[in-house]
């Protein structure tokens, strides 16, 4: 009994965390970024500041599901993240990643579904930060060395999309090609989350049985310089980095699975 | 310079081996870039580069576009290398 209430309860404070979510996109686009833009000329340091803001805003909102009862989680490493220009890669289980991974992040770029910039709780958020719309190939590539090398950490989910609860793990080569041609090393991040809910597919409602546990560590550091270097041409060393990275993240998401 | 379609095909199949190590088997005529080769929009901006050599002109990019297969390919090289003798 006592469960079940619970249970519902967790559907109640993520709806309500959603809600909130929803809000707090909209008050940003029409109140803080407008008053942003009338206050700050200089365009770096506006964008620079939406994305604090925007830092801020989740790490409230993290904290808020915390608060609420939605779900626990535990960080490692986190000050691995306190260097600029990094190329930060994560695997993608659940639909609020890049709230926890912006919520760690001060100076955050990311790569951002083109179909979002049309959304109106995310569309001022995603004008006002200038993160990178995802509808072209090459040139995002480029544009996403470009945003590394300028001293973001930009935030790049290699799979493109959330993971599927069956199946096999499949990898886009993009980021690896961000890798290779930058060269950028690359920042792993692994999300472990147990028990599983918010994934492709499944409605926000649905909740887990008992509350989410989010384990997210910061690994070291993927060096490519080698990799590019013992592959003939940045095409195959793309090829190779994207299988390594899919072993990566398929060994390192299974590690002490449901501990 | 003048070359036939299977000289084109011949050279791309080459260029694909070792661009992108893809079995040389496997590259036909009728093998669709995306589907069966698995080569991206990223790895044809990297074709077209090393075509130019080959063709000693440069494709469009647009024409990767509106291709489908490798035989798709080397009709558009063997179009673009016949108005280049015409010219």
């Amino acid at each position: 009994m006592l469960e079940r209430l619970e249970r519902g309860w967790r559907v109640i404070a993520t709806g309500i965390s959603f809600a909130t979510f929803g809000v707090g996109g909209l008050a940003l686009r029409l109140l803080f970024f407008p008053l942003l833009s009338l206050l700050v000329r200089d365009r770096p340091r506006r964008t620079r500041l939406a994305r604090l803001a925007v830092h801020h805003s989740f790490r409230f909102f993290v904290g808020l599901m915390h608060f609420l009862g939605c779900l626990d989680y535990r960080v490692e490493g986190v000050e691995k993240l306190a260097r600029p220009g990094l190329l930060i890669l994560a695997n993608h289980p659940t639909l609020i990643d890049v709230v926890f991974l912006i919520s760690l992040v001060p100076n955050a770029d990311c790569v951002v579904k083109a179909s979002l910039a049309n959304n109106p709780f995310m569309r001022g958020p995603i004008e006002a930060t200038g993160y990178l719309c995802n509808d072209s190939g090459p040139e995002l590539v480029e544009a996403c060395i470009a945003s590394v090398k300028a001293g973001n950490n930009l935030i790049i989910f290699p799979e493109g999309t959330r993971t599927p609860l069956s199946g096999p793990m499949k990898l886009q080569r993009g980021a690896a090609n961000i890798a290779v041609r930058g060269p950028c090393d690359i920042t792993p991040v692994t999300i472990q989350v147990a028990p599983m809910a918010l994934t492709k597919g499944m409605p926000w409602w649905r909740v887990a049985p008992t509350r989410m546990k989010f384990n997210i560590v910061v690994q070291d550091d993927i060096r490519v310089s080698s990799l590019v270097e013992e592959a003939h041409g940045e095409a195959l060393a793309a090829r190779h980095l994207t299988e390594r990275l899919h072993d990566y993240f398929s060994t390192e998401t299974q590690r002490h699975a449901g501990a | 310079m003048h070359m036939t379609k299977t000289q084109l095909f011949e050279n791309l199949r080459t260029l694909l081996q070792d661009t992108f190590d893809i079995d040389p088997a496997r590259i036909t005529p009728e093998a669709r870039l995306r589907d069966d080769l698995d080569i991206d929009s990223i790895d044809a901006v990297d074709l077209l580069v090393k075509l130019k050599p080959v063709t000693g002109k440069r494709l469009p990019p647009e024409v990767f576009k509106s291709v489908r297969t490798i035989q798709d390919v080397v009709d558009a090289l063997h179009s673009l290398l016949d108005e280049s003798v015409a010219a």
